[in-house]
């Protein structure tokens, strides 16, 4: 194989050998047999070999020694497409992959039709999402290997990527055809849900419908088949099969918010009451179901209506004992008339529970459970928190811990009041009553370690997440190795309004390394789907990656960091003893504009618009979570930037 | 109606501070660490209500040993106000025996209702509380005839706690 310098039999078999132990991961045997053939004078300056035992150093991580080995194999032997080759792996292996291609291209252009080489362009110039590149490489590659089949998948991906999908469809067809013989199993129809997909995604929806329609018996994923069918009959606007479909789906589902959605759309409904009377249907038709209750009140416009609708709801609920009632229907209150009703039900519930245990004063009323009162007040505090009526809100949730003193909820939400009211301090107390009275529940533990970062205690948060983390390591550290980003960004937060710049800019970078390894972790993938034919899941996971640092958990933690730059920008850190700060060595603390432009590219003013806006819209999202909503400050938010 | 959903669990060193609270709002007196310490010790003997999934009562228990019998002592039974008379008490009462106040009509009808009789009051058993002494309630139980249980005399319960 070596075009120069080629070694005599006995060495060459030296060398195979060292080739099969860096493959079998035998890196001290290797290194023996390099020695082997470098101590001979002769072959001393074998390039092939000098750059074999840098490559197996660098996986006994010596990577000083490993670069020079690899760099004077090179110099040695530069028309060698091995030392060419090994010189990428050296510098994939460090993530340099532009670096990397250039070397297999190297390679290749000493030895064209290397399957190996190609193979390990094509995974870089995919995660490079070089994709004409991709396509060149996977088409060398199919003209090679015409009978593998990641060849083909490889080859018409490729094709799919670039948006050439009936050169993608083409590929999958001759295929199918040709390559796919034996059982119907797993693969084969995966196989056939993305050729679907690619169909579809070309917008030819009657040839993505009668392709799904032919296949439907071969294809083992019942549900996406049914789904998809359904999708693609409202997209041709042929709605009496599409209602069929979603009435099929319903019957298997009942709580699935969309397929009620679609039905809709089906239907043409688009009056109100229309919708209203179509929900009447299924309450009746699966009376079990919470979904077209629920769903039913956010379309009811008529006050009489939505009342009579929403007293029903209410009642289920608080007789259930259901936590999280209120957070279901919050978002019903965005229409003022809606809320008005819903207090006035909850506090009639409270007056009439607490006198005689019923929902009303009607006669012939039935009598609740003990438990519904304690849900009622812990509704109407609720209920007062999100109206800003702080003083009722604790009312309410005094009178809920006076009746049942031993629910954790109430306590939580307790907490949560005082955080809306902007009293951290006393909002972490209550939640570390709460977690005390259950120590083995990990949300609460959470939801207590965060109370007390915002009450800028890190330390003690990190005892208390600790109660979850791995023994013998210290949190943060398992913390980090969990990827554990809402800890990390409210960590950051505290460090900077306790203007502790270098740790706040210390927790920042963790978040955006956690990005950079999702990033990285993609790369095991582009091999692993081709051969498990999870093909969809796979176009999935690569457009993901595409938006990836578009995540909130990104903007919010960059939006820190880019604030603490600024700030370090405008007053720079004296060259005083750090007395008070911690430890910040190992950190740059004053890169400002270099990190905010590695972060978009942007301008700062751009950028600092954009991540507030992103965050109005994560606030805004998170109005139906349940998590927090929008805070309301007495003070200003410290540690704003300065100009 | 719908019926409620009553279960009994144990108490573990994860939520022993739900017992806690519950003695604390249920009864006059104020236990001691040793007092849950023990209860956590106390297997079966110790044990939390659920009433639709919320804590609301509980029972705690030892076994005392001396003049030759095994007597069960049943250090508290309660349960919070809202959920009195709903067969919460009845429910712990397999393993019940407890404190009762002089006072307290409604305890002792309780346990008279499971065939308890007061065999002797205790003068100023209790030392901060008004009135300060106390009945002791005591139940024979036959011994079944295969099962040898522990000695069939049971307890030695007071009522105090309050209705």
């Amino acid at each position: 194989m070596p075009p120069n310098n080629p070694l005599p039999p006995k060495e060459n078999a030296l060398f195979k050998r060292i080739l099969r132990c860096y493959e079998h991961k035998q890196y001290k045997n290797g290194l023996k047999f390099a020695k082997q053939i470098l101590s001979n004078p002769k072959f001393a300056e074998h390039g092939e070999t000098l750059a074999m035992k840098g490559l197996t150093l660098n996986c006994l991580g010596r990577k000083d020694e490993a670069y020079e080995y690899v760099r004077r194999g090179l110099r040695n032997d530069l028309k060698s497409p091995v030392c060419w080759h090994v010189y990428g792996l050296l510098q994939r292996s460090d993530k340099k992959y532009d670096e990397a291609i250039k070397c297999y291209r190297n390679a290749l252009k000493w030895e064209k039709e290397n399957i190996q080489i190609l193979r390990d362009l094509s995974l870089l110039q995919i995660q490079m999402r070089d994709l004409e590149g991709y396509k060149d490489t996977r088409y060398q590659l199919f003209m090679l290997r015409p009978t593998q089949r990641a060849s083909w998948i490889g080859f018409a991906m490729s094709y799919h990527l670039l948006g050439d999908y009936e050169m993608a469809n083409s590929i999958l067809d001759a295929f199918r055809t040709n390559q796919m013989k034996g059982p119907y199993d797993y693969e084969h129809s995966e196989l056939l849900l993305y050729q679907n997909m690619v169909l579809a995604e070309s917008g030819q929806f009657d040839r993505a419908l009668s392709h799904l329609h032919k296949f439907q018996t071969q294809i083992l994923d019942k549900l996406s088949v049914k789904e998809t069918s359904g999708e693609y009959y409202l997209k041709l606007k042929r709605f009496k099969e599409a209602e069929a479909v979603y009435e099929d789906l319903l019957r298997r589902n009942p709580e699935n918010v969309m397929y009620y959605q679609k039905l809709i759309e089906a239907k043409q409904l688009s009056d109100p009451d229309e919708k209203v009377a179509f929900f009447e249907v299924y309450k009746k038709e699966y009376p079990k179901a919470i979904a077209p209750r629920r769903l039913q009140l956010s379309e009811t416009g008529a006050p009489a209506a939505f009342a009579r609708l929403v007293d029903e709801y209410l009642r289920h609920g608080l007789h259930k004992g259901i936590p999280p009632l209120f957070v279901d229907i919050r978002s019903l209150y965005t229409d003022k008339v809606k809320a008005e009703t819903i207090e006035n039900l909850v506090l009639q519930y409270i007056e009439n529970l607490s006198k005689s245990g019923t929902f009303s004063a009607d006669p012939g009323e039935v009598k609740q459970p003990a438990s519904a009162l304690l849900w009622a007040y812990y509704y109407a505090a609720q209920h007062f928190d999100y109206k800003k009526d702080t003083n009722r809100a604790l009312k309410y949730i005094d009178a809920a811990i006076e009746h049942t003193p031993t629910l954790i909820e109430l306590f939580i939400v307790k907490g949560r009041i005082f955080k809306h009211a902007g009293d951290p301090i006393s909002a972490y107390q209550w939640l570390e009553e709460a977690q005390a009275m259950d120590t083995a529940d990990r949300y609460v533990n959470s939801k207590c370690a965060r109370y007390m970062l915002r009450a800028g205690h890190v330390q003690r948060a990190e005892e208390m997440c600790a109660k979850f983390t791995r023994e013998g390591v210290p949190a943060t550290e398992n913390l980090n190795e969990m990827q554990c980003m809402w800890f990390q960004t409210e960590a950051a937060t505290a460090y900077q309004r306790a203007q502790l710049w270098g740790e706040a800019l210390k927790k920042a970078h963790e978040v955006d390394r956690h990005f950079s390894e999702i990033m990285e972790d993609q790369f095991d993938f582009h091999s692993y789907c081709m051969r498990k034919m999870t093909l969809r899941s796979y176009v999935g996971l690569l457009r993901l990656e595409d938006v990836l640092r578009a995540h909130p958990f990104y903007f919010r933690c960059a939006r820190a960091a880019i604030q603490v730059y600024l700030r370090l920008d405008a007053c720079p850190l004296q060259d005083v003893p750090q007395t008070q700060e911690p430890d910040t060595d190992d950190l740059p603390t004053y890169l400002p504009l270099k990190f905010v432009i590695l972060l978009t590219g942007r301008p700062v003013y751009e950028i600092l618009v954009k991540v507030e806006t992103h965050r109005e819209r994560w606030r805004g999202s998170n109005i139906t979570t349940g998590t927090a909503s929008a805070p309301r400050r007495t003070t200003p938010p410290p540690a704003s930037v300065c100009f | 109606m719908t019926r409620a959903k009553i279960e009994l669990g144990d108490v573990t060193p994860h939520n022993i501070k739900q017992l806690k609270k519950l003695n604390t709002v249920v009864f006059p007196v104020s236990y001691n660490d040793k007092f849950y310490k023990d209860v956590l010790e106390a297997g079966e003997l110790a044990k939390l209500v659920y009433y639709n999934d919320i804590v609301v009562g509980a029972v705690c228990c030892r076994i005392d040993t001396s003049e030759n019998s095994r007597r069960l002592y049943i250090m508290t039974l309660g349960c919070l106000y809202p959920y009195r008379r709903l067969g919460i008490g009845s429910l712990m009462v397999q393993h019940v025996l407890k404190h009762v106040q002089v006072n307290n009509e409604g305890a002792i009808d309780f346990y008279k209702k499971f065939g308890f009789e007061i065999v002797e009051t205790k003068e100023h058993y209790y030392k901060r509380i008004e009135p300060a002494d106390a009945h002791v309630l005591q139940k024979t139980i036959r011994q079944p005839q295969t099962a040898p249980l522990p000695n069939g005399t049971v307890p030695h319960a007071k009522t105090n706690g309050h209705d």
